[in-house]
């Protein structure tokens, strides 16, 4: 392992302050967050990873084990072991997110009875996973809170896992648009809108569905529902406020994205749309990590030669005479050979899965493309992590 | 009343919830699942659930897209996107007799936004439709004799099948709640339905399913079996010992045409080291779930169409195997 270049390319990729890990759940967004920001340490910053949901291993890792929404600092003694040097350092929080959301609820209602009421409401219960992107948006809500101390020079962000994983992109914008519609006024005031609302028709279609919702469920329900939303209309504009500043947060100046991605079919098919939604977003797309990829021992390409059998033969003597008397050498060459040659078939297939999507990737020069190669074992310490996080940041070409 | 036996095999169900974590390969699994029973003479639907529709393509050369109502993809088999905006206009004008105006009503803008944020009953209107499908008649006999749902990733599955029950607890009264309370009952007759987890063989997966497994049986829904996807074959036999430390013993230039023992010693490494990490946590999910495992092998390319899927169902349909302790 050889640690090659200097400060160069790592300051280029912390040059954002703030780095957003993008890509569908399963390729390591988690694991390759936590070791950008471990690289971030060692190169001098005081850096926080935000995580959602990591692996035991890399919690534990990570001194996860016992934390909770509120950075702690990795013990300096640990940090020193893996590189960081003096007045650095590495955080670590993992969101909460229905407790995030609990909370914005908690600071945004005007009193304590409407507080009270919204956090008991039974739709409420339900709301936080389902009210338009809500548990996405309080994840970036919290990355813009932690974004105003002074206490971190690079903030790594994990988003959560999604279906349709910029989500937490859209989700202001949904949640605004939601408290806005016509429909939650009409809940809220059904008497008092019925002068304003032109569209007679839409009322009137939209009273006999809320009637049919009615004999379908019993009363509780719409009760419950209108209820909420009038306790929810007080905080409209606050939340409109907070999520146009995440907004903000997330398209300027200090917000890079960095999209992760796996080798197998699907996750990149699913980077290439992610890819073409940052654009549209117009969030900045610093570079694309390709993780666990099959890469070549050694670097280079596979051979994709037929092995002679006197080759074969050679190496059967060969293993005969340092294994012990009896061993199946012959049986055991065949075997190494057929293995070596199927890792090549799957090199080669990283290769040709990842292809079409680096070309896209690094096409205009401005964006990086790195490839860290799958690892025998689930990160599960610090070592393995900076080694991952240098490779990420350009820093060293192999593991 | 018999007393309760040995559940039926698989193929035996009426209806079979294929979930697991994203990414796991649940449209795999449910498509091999749909293409065994085909086989088989059932006949079956599939169903998916939310905005995007991949079996059909799984299941046929050039089908067409999954859509509402249900359409054939290929004798025997058949197709549906359950739409929930669809499903509701229908909801409602079977059951107020309002269809007509339940569809101008849901594609009203402002109704639309109130559906799209509030919570529950998409899954509650999508699992009352897979019930009504299980419910259809022709000719004496079930429409379908099988329907397998594509049903959401883990995170949202387990809310997933928890809607009915919440709904029940939260409805007081009224004809949504007499329905809610048979789709309820059909979900937990572990004589008509499975819900059938599948799960990778990685950390995070194998601690999902596990956490699913708990959950689906604290809801006193049927779980009989895991599938373990993406297992890798072990690389060398045992017989062999540890190749990859003697390649490394090997002089470099023992065999000038291959590469060098120690990029051989590398590449064995590798794939046992995969193979290993497989089986530990196959073995994990066995012992914590307590559920015998069916295990599918790993296959590079994934799935590319039809022909793939068809190699996989015979493997599903094998009776699944315990761990041994």
């Amino acid at each position: 392992m050889s640690a090659t270049g200097g400060a160069g390319a790592n300051d280029d990729l912390f040059a954002r302050r703030i780095l957003v890990c993008v890509g569908c759940g399963g390729v390591g967004k988690t694991t390759v967050a936590a070791a950008i920001a471990l690289e971030a340490a060692r190169s001098g910053r005081r850096a926080l990873v935000i995580t959602i949901d990591p692996a035991r291993r890399l919690a534990d890792a990570l001194g996860l084990a016992a934390l909770g929404d509120e950075p702690a600092a990795l013990p300096p003694e640990r940090l020193a072991q893996a590189g960081v040097p003096e007045g650095a350092s590495l955080s670590a929080a993992m969101l909460d997110q229905k407790r995030t959301f609990d909370g914005l609820v908690e600071r945004l209602a005007p009193d304590r009875v409407t507080r009270e009421r919204i956090l008991s409401n039974p739709i409420y219960q339900h709301v936080s996973d389902a009210l338009a992107g809500s548990v996405e948006y309080s994840a970036m809500e919290r990355v813009y809170e932690l974004s105003q101390r002074p206490d971190f020079d690079s903030i790594v962000v994990d988003t959560p896992p999604a279906q349709h994983a910029l989500d937490f992109l859209e989700a202001p914008q949904r949640l605004i648009e939601f408290l806005d519609s016509r429909l939650v006024h009409l809940l809220i005031h059904p008497a008092l809108s019925a002068g304003r609302l032109g569209a007679r028709w839409f009322q009137r279609g939209t009273q006999l569905g809320l009637r049919a919702i009615e004999r379908l469920t019993g009363m509780g329900f719409l009760e419950d529902l209108s209820e909420f939303l009038l306790a929810f209309e007080g905080m409209a504009g606050g939340f409109r406020q907070r999520a146009e500043r995440v907004r903000a947060l997330l398209r300027g100046g200090n917000a890079g994205f960095v999209l992760v991605a796996g080798p197998e079919r699907e996750s990149v098919a699913q980077a290439q749309e992610f890819l073409a939604r940052l654009e549209s977003f117009e969030v900045e797309l610093r570079g694309v990590v390709a993780n666990r990829v099959r890469l070549w021992p050694g670097g280079g390409e596979p051979p994709d030669a037929e092995p002679r059998s006197e080759d074969v033969d050679a190496l059967a003597r060969a293993l005969a005479t340092v294994a012990p008397q009896g061993y199946p050498a012959e049986a055991a060459a065949r075997a190494a050979v057929a293995c070596a040659a199927g890792y090549a078939a799957l090199v080669r297939r990283d290769a040709r899965a990842l292809h079409a999507l680096h070309q896209r990737a690094v096409a205009g020069g401005r964006r990086f493309w790195r490839a860290v190669p799958e690892l025998p074992q689930d990160v599960g310490d610090l070592t393995t992590l900076a080694r991952v996080g240098a490779l990420v940041a350009g820093r060293q070409e192999t593991v | 009343m018999r007393a309760p036996v040995e559940p039926p095999p698989l193929l035996g169900r009426r209806l079979v919830l294929v979930t697991g974590k994203g990414g796991t390969g649940k449209s795999t699994l449910a498509a091999a699942l749909a293409s065994a029973a085909v086989d088989r003479g059932l006949r079956v639907l599939v169903a998916e659930l939310g905005r995007d529709s991949v079996l059909p393509r799984l299941l046929a050369l050039h089908p067409p897209r999954a859509d509402y109502p249900e359409r054939e993809i290929r004798p025997g088999l058949f197709a549906i996107r359950i739409d929930p905006f669809e499903a509701l206009a229908e909801y409602l004008g079977l059951e107020i007799g309002m269809r007509g105006l339940a569809r101008r009503l849901l594609a009203n803008r402002g109704f639309r936004q109130l559906l799209e944020a509030a919570p529950g009953w998409r899954e509650l209107i999508e699992l009352g439709k897979v019930w009504h499908l299980e419910q259809m008649r022709e000719g004496g006999r079930p429409r379908f004799d099988l329907i397998v749902v594509d049903a959401p990733a883990t995170g949202h599955g387990l809310s997933f099948l928890d809607v009915p029950r919440v709904v029940i607890s939260a409805v007081r009264a009224g004809p949504l709640r007499h329905h809610t309370e048979q789709v309820e009952a059909l979900l937990h007759d572990a004589a008509r339905t499975l819900v059938l987890p599948v799960s990778l063989a990685e950390e995070l997966p194998a601690r999902e399913t596990c956490a699913l497994v708990a959950r689906v049986r604290e809801l006193g829904l049927p779980v009989d079996r895991v599938v373990v996807n993406g297992l890798r074959a072990r690389p060398v036999s045992t017989s062999l010992g540890d190749l990859a430390a003697l390649l490394e013993r090997v002089p470099r230039d023992a065999a000038a045409g291959l590469p060098a023992p120690s990029v051989l010693a590398a590449c064995v490494r590798a794939q046992s080291e995969r193979h290993a990490l497989g089986e530990h946590y196959r073995r994990e999910i066995a012992e914590r779930t307590g559920l015998p495992i069916v295990p599918l092998p790993y296959l590079p390319d994934g799935i590319r169409g039809p022909q793939d899927i068809a190699a996989l169902a015979e493997s599903v349909l094998a009776e699944p195997r315990a761990e041994a302790a």
